[in-house]
């Protein structure tokens, strides 16, 4: 199987799932704006006068039968045109795609985050079997397990800015702004890495091959580094792809906690504000990070791991 | 759980199966220590649903950030001099029961789903499989926010959409389950005893299915408490004025300096109540495990 062949057959079976996705998640999103009512009083707001909403219903085409206005939402989205900003006036899709680099930014910290608390702790669990301070760490990693996110952002507010006062809490400004966003983030995925790393390195080191290793004399940190932590870690970094849509959740909720400008915090902001063509926008563009990021992890596993290569797409 | 891997992608079949929850102790130990908790969660939401407590609701401004203990306030109180110990009960009818029933909708439909996909005819299955997968590589937070927005807040908006949208990862596990349980034995002698495969259904598959229900609604249920909390912490769950967890915790941000407390105590109801439901589903899947050996 060749590498065209290869990204060919995920990029048509991801593509698929990917234009259902969009085209039912749009489709939801028109009936439910309908079902909740009048459209043009709720993007005008409460307490809106009348020829405002007269006027929303006339540049929408809100007066058109609804089979009418589905097909031209239809083929608007297929155009990508969002409309514009019900709040700044700006284009949408714009706007949205202004706060990717920050969102992408987060993610990028909080997976660096997450390779370093994970990948020694793992490995380390990994290594040592039966131990009694494995059972205490593996404790602790279970309680921080059931700790979300969302509490962790607060605790490390209440530590680093409120008690001990070294840190910001808001905003990007500067590299130290960085640390607790990341950090946050970051706690999202490290509890459940930690667990995969460890059982992808106690699993590796009972395979044949590490046996034969040890045979030739190959000491515990030799045999760990050059041959059960690499195996573990294509495994872990596959945990990455799959997981990466929880990434995005997590995102939307460590972007509101310390203000972030990505689009999570915008997509937050622009729902309570009513803004549909944003949240539309934010949606869609969400859908397609999580597509590309899948895609291509398919795509780069199956190019390096043989055993993938043999399945079919 | 073993046979996951049948329905997602192969990228998938490289991560390690379930067993990999970190044991805490011994399967039963982790269940009792689970189930009493959740127990005392049970018994104090039905006390709260019977009896609501007034002292949730109005404070004295005089008695406001009471640290816990302090001139007999067990936990303290918020800014509004309210206590913090009977908001936090005030909210178990929400933040539970808004889990519970969130869980109970993804574990029918996800089961029923599962079973579908598992006993009926290819185009079928694998409409479904492209349904489970499509919407499991969505950020169900991002599904849940938008579709809030327009249904607006409340109890039944919330526990309806949480619950729409976490079916797919039951669907995937009972799906994978179902199949493996057709391929035992006993459900092969049934069907050359002339047995229809709905009576198969139901006398043998379904009580089979019984202690991975049983695990995956533990571990539902965790997660849709601590989705609940988060769509109220971001202000878009149940109604601003209901002390939901998520609610107080929101609130509590605004006073981290003056009264820490009001942050750390509905932290710890939501961290004990994930932690036990935790507990309870590992118990359950270490046990399982322990007999499907046996039996082997």
């Amino acid at each position: 199987m060749t590498v065209w062949t290869t990204i060919r057959g995920v990029l048509s079976k991801r593509g698929l799932e990917l234009a259902i996705l969009l085209f039912a998640i749009s489709t939801l999103l028109f009936f439910l704006l309908r079902l909740s009512g009048d459209p043009a009083a709720v993007l005008a707001g409460e307490e809106a006068d009348p020829d405002l909403v007269a006027l929303i219903r006339q540049r929408y085409g809100l007066d058109d039968p609804l089979i009418v206005q589905y097909v031209r939402y239809v083929l608007s989205i297929l155009t990508l045109d969002f409309g514009e900003s019900l709040r700044g006036g700006q284009e949408a899709l714009l706007l949205v795609l202004q706060r990717l680099a920050s969102t992408l930014l987060l993610a990028f910290l909080a997976l660096i985050v997450t390779a370093l608390i994970s990948v020694p702790l793992g490995a380390w669990l990994g290594v040592r079997p039966d131990a009694k301070t494995r059972k205490w760490v593996n404790g602790i990693v279970f309680i921080f397990q059931g700790i979300p996110g969302y509490i962790v952002g607060l605790l490390l507010i209440q530590l680093f800015v409120v008690e001990l006062r070294w840190l910001t809490s808001i905003g990007n400004q500067g590299v130290t702004s960085w640390i607790l966003p990341s950090l946050t983030l970051a706690s999202f995925l490290a509890p459940k890495m930690v667990r995969v790393v460890a059982a992808n390195v106690s699993e590796a080191m009972r395979e044949d091959y590490i046996r034969t290793a040890r045979a030739n004399g190959a000491s515990t940190a030799d045999v760990l580094w050059r041959h059960a932590l690499p195996n573990a870690l294509l495994g872990a970094t596959a945990l990455i792809g799959t997981q990466f849509a929880f990434l995005m959740s997590g995102s939307l909720i460590t972007e509101w906690i310390f203000a972030w400008p990505g689009f999570g915090l915008l997509l937050v902001q622009s729902v309570e504000q009513l803004d549909f063509p944003v949240v539309q926008a934010a949606v869609f563009v969400i859908a397609g990070l999580v597509f590309v990021v899948n895609a291509g992890t398919d795509v780069v596993f199956r190019l390096i791991d043989p055993r993938l290569r043999r399945q079919q797409a | 759980m073993t046979a996951q891997t049948e329905t997602t992608s192969p990228v998938r079949s490289l991560l390690p199966r379930l067993r990999i929850w970190p044991r805490a102790g011994s399967g039963n130990g982790m269940t009792i220590v689970g189930t009493v908790i959740v127990l005392c969660f049970a018994i104090a939401t039905i006390g709260v649903l019977i009896w609501p407590p007034a002292e949730a609701y109005t404070g004295n401004l005089m008695e406001r950030w009471k640290a816990p203990l302090e001139d007999g306030s067990v936990l303290g109180t918020d800014q509004l001099g309210r206590s913090l110990l009977w908001r936090v009960a005030a909210g178990m009818p929400w933040s539970l029961g808004i889990a519970f029933t969130a869980a109970v909708i993804a574990i029918t439909l996800g089961t029923a789903a599962g079973l579908l996909a598992a006993w009926s005819p290819g185009p079928i299955r694998r409409v479904v499989q492209h349904l489970v997968d499509t919407v499991i590589a969505f950020p169900s937070l991002v599904l849940a926010v938008t579709v809030i927005a327009l249904l607006g807040r409340g109890f039944w908006p919330l526990a309806a959409t949480l619950g729409l949208a976490t079916w797919p990862i039951a669907a995937r596990v009972v799906y994978a389950e179902a199949m493996s349980i057709s391929k035992r034995d006993y459900v092969m002698a049934a069907r050359l005893a002339g047995v229809g495969s709905t009576t198969i259904l139901i006398t043998h598959v379904l009580p089979a299915l019984r202690p991975t229900l049983l695990v995956m609604f533990a571990f539902t249920f965790a997660d849709m408490l601590i989705a609940e909390s988060a769509l109220s912490f971001l202000g878009i769950g149940v109604p601003l004025t209901a002390p939901s967890w998520g609610n107080m915790l929101s609130e509590s941000r605004e006073y981290l300096v003056e009264a820490p407390q009001q942050m750390l105590v509905p932290a710890t109801a939501i961290v004990l109540a994930v932690v036990a439901f935790n507990l309870i589903g590992d118990g359950v899947a270490a046990k399982a495990r322990s007999r499907s050996r046996a039996v082997e």
